[in-house]
C-alpha cells in the first residue's frame, strides 16, 4: 500500500514537470486558456449561485430559529451567516462541489482522449501533450476559481436576507447590520486562498488520472471517480492545514 | 529507411518482442502483418516512441532514435505522420481544425497559406466540403481519410498507419489502401503500414514482416507470400474460408 502511494506520487510528480513547462505555441495556449474558463467556470456559475444561495438561505433561517435568548440580538443572524458563508461554505463545500463537477469534467475528457489514442495522436505531433491538455485547466481553474468563490459569497449573503425577508425571522435593517459587524478583510483573502489551493488541487489530480487512463469506457469512470475522491480528501485535509496556518 | 536493430520490448514477465531486427524502405508500402496479440502493434508504438524498446536500437534515415532526447524526438516526431486504428481524431475540432491542428502548432505559414494546405491535403484524400463537420458526423471511411489528411499535411517523411482498415467496409478499405499507396509513392516517404488484413497485403504489400509471437518470422512481398512454404504463416494466410477456396 505505502509502495503504491510512493508510486503514484512518484508519477504525480513527474507528469507535473512535463505540464509546468512553457507552452509551445502562445496564440493556442490563450485560446484554450479561454475554452477551459468558459467550460470550467461559466458553465458552473448556475449551479454555484443556486446552491449557494439556498445554502446561505438555510443558514440563515436555522441561526435565527436558534436565537431564543432575547438577550442575543438578531444581529447576530447577518453575522453569523456571513462567517459561515466565507469562512467554510464558499470556499470549501463550494470547492467539494466543484471537484465533483470539474474535477470529473477534466479527469474523463483527458481519460476519453487517452483510450481512444488521441493522446498519442499529439504525442506523434511533437507536442507536449501534458502540457497542451492539463497546463491550461490548472491556470484556467486558478483564474475562475476565485471569481466564482466570490460569487457564492455573495449569493450566500444574499439568499440569506431574502430568507429573512419571506419568512420575517429579522428585519433587513438587523441582518445587514449584521453583516457588517465586526468585518474583517483578512477572512476573504483566507478564503480566496483557500480556494487558490483548492483550485490546484482539483485541476491537477484529476489531469494526473484522466492522463494516466489505461483501458476503455469502464477505465474513464474508473479514473473519474478516483480523481474526484482524491480531490475531495485532500480539500479536507489541506483546509484543515490551511484553516490552522492562517487563522491561528 | 528506418532500421530496428535487435528490438526486445517486456511487459512484466511477458516478452512481446523478441529481438526483431529489420529494416524498411523509402517510397514502398512496407506491411507488418501478424495475428491479434502477436505483437505488431507494440512494434509499431516502438518504432514511433510510444513505447520504449527494452534493449536494442531504432534509427530513422541513421539518427539513432532510441538515444534521443524529448527535445530530438520532438523535432523528428514532425517528420512522421501516423494514422491510427480509431483515428484519434480530435472530437472537439472541426475537420479543417484537426487537420489545420499540426500547421497551427509547428509551422510559420500565414493562415491563408494554412487554408491552402488543409485545402489541398483534404481534395488529395477525396474529401470536399467537409470542412466545418465535426468527426462525429462522419462516416468510419471519411474519419480515415481525415486522419490520413492530417498525417500529411506536415509534408512528413514517414507515414505510420495502424490497422487503417479495421471496421471498414472491403470496398471501403480498398480505397484506404490505394490512397495510401499513392501517397508514398508520390512523396517518396517511408511508409509502414500494421495490419491483419489479407486484402491489403496482396495490393499494397511491396515489402512484408509476418510477426509470429513476437518473432520476426518471415519477409517477402505480396507476389512471394502466397507461395511460401512457411507453415505459421500459410496458416495465417490462407486462414479464412475464402482464401482457403482461393488457394484450392
Amino acid at each position: 500500500m505505502d509502495l503504491k502511494v510512493i508510486s503514484l506520487t512518484g508519477d504525480y510528480v513527474m507528469l507535473m514537470r512535463r505540464v509546468f513547462t512553457k507552452p509551445q505555441k502562445g496564440r493556442i495556449f490563450w485560446q484554450r486558456l479561454l475554452d477551459e474558463i468558459q467550460g470550467l467556470g461559466i458553465e458552473s456559475i448556475g449551479i454555484v449561485a443556486f446552491i449557494s444561495a439556498f445554502m446561505g438561505a438555510v443558514v440563515a433561517i436555522q441561526t435565527a430559529y436558534n436565537i431564543d435568548n432575547p438577550f442575543i440580538p438578531l444581529t447576530m443572524v447577518g453575522w453569523t451567516t456571513r462567517q459561515s458563508i466565507i469562512l467554510e461554505f464558499s470556499p470549501t463545500i463550494i470547492s467539494l462541489i466543484l471537484a465533483g463537477k470539474v474535477g470529473s469534467r477534466i479527469a474523463s475528457e483527458i481519460g476519453t482522449m487517452r483510450v481512444t489514442e488521441q493522446i498519442d495522436a499529439l504525442e506523434i505531433m511533437g507536442v507536449n501533450s501534458a502540457n497542451y491538455l492539463i497546463f491550461p485547466k490548472v491556470v484556467a481553474l486558478l483564474l475562475i476559481n476565485p471569481v466564482l468563490i466570490v460569487l457564492s459569497m455573495w449569493m450566500g449573503i444574499l439568499g440569506g436576507w431574502m430568507a429573512m425577508g419571506a419568512t420575517g425571522l429579522s428585519t433587513t435593517t438587523d441582518y445587514v447590520t449584521g453583516i457588517r459587524i465586526d468585518f474583517q478583510v483578512y477572512i476573504v483573502f483566507y478564503a480566496l486562498l483557500k480556494t487558490l489551493f483548492f483550485a490546484f488541487i482539483i485541476a491537477t489530480i484529476s489531469g494526473f488520472y484522466g492522463y494516466k487512463t489505461n483501458g476503455g469506457a469502464l477505465e474513464v469512470g474508473q479514473a473519474s471517480t478516483k480523481a474526484v475522491v482524491l480531490s475531495s480528501i485532500l480539500i479536507i485535509v489541506f483546509n484543515l492545514i490551511l484553516t490552522q496556518l492562517l487563522l491561528t | 529507411m528506418i532500421e530496428a536493430k535487435e528490438v526486445n520490448k517486456f511487459f512484466g514477465d511477458h516478452h512481446v518482442l523478441k529481438n526483431i531486427s529489420c529494416t524498411f524502405e523509402k517510397g514502398k508500402t512496407n506491411l507488418i502483418i501478424g495475428q491479434s496479440g502477436s505483437g505488431k502493434t507494440v512494434l509499431m508504438k516502438c518504432l514511433v516512441g510510444l513505447y520504449e524498446v527494452d534493449s536494442g536500437m531504432i534509427s530513422y534515415d541513421g539518427r539513432n532514435f532510441s538515444e534521443m532526447n524529448f527535445e530530438q524526438r520532438k523535432n523528428l516526431r514532425q517528420e512522421i505522420g501516423m494514422l491510427f486504428q480509431g483515428s484519434a481524431l480530435f472530437d472537439y475540432m472541426t475537420v479543417e481544425e484537426n487537420v489545420m491542428f499540426p500547421l497551427n502548432m509547428f509551422s510559420k505559414q500565414t493562415k491563408q497559406e494554412k487554408l491552402n494546405r488543409v485545402n489541398f491535403v483534404l481534395e488529395r484524400v477525396n474529401l470536399d466540403n467537409i470542412n466545418h463537420m465535426k468527426p462525429s458526423e462522419l462516416s468510419g471511411g471519411m474519419r480515415k481519410r481525415v486522419a490520413i489528411a492530417r498525417a500529411i499535411s506536415m509534408k512528413p517523411e514517414y507515414l505510420f498507419c495502424d490497422e487503417p482498415n479495421s471496421g471498414l467496409d472491403p470496398q471501403t478499405s480498398g480505397v484506404i489502401d490505394q490512397l495510401i499507396k499513392e501517397i508514398t509513392v508520390e512523396y517518396g516517404i517511408i511508409t509502414i503500414v500494421n495490419t491483419h488484413d489479407m486484402n491489403s497485403v496482396l495490393s499494397i504489400g511491396d515489402n512484408v514482416a509476418f510477426i509470429y509471437n513476437g518473432e520476426l518470422w518471415w519477409r517477402g512481398n505480396k507476389e512471394t507470400i502466397l507461395h511460401t512454404s512457411n507453415k505459421e504463416l500459410n496458416e495465417f494466410v490462407f486462414g479464412t474460408e475464402l482464401t482457403s477456396r482461393l488457394k484450392q
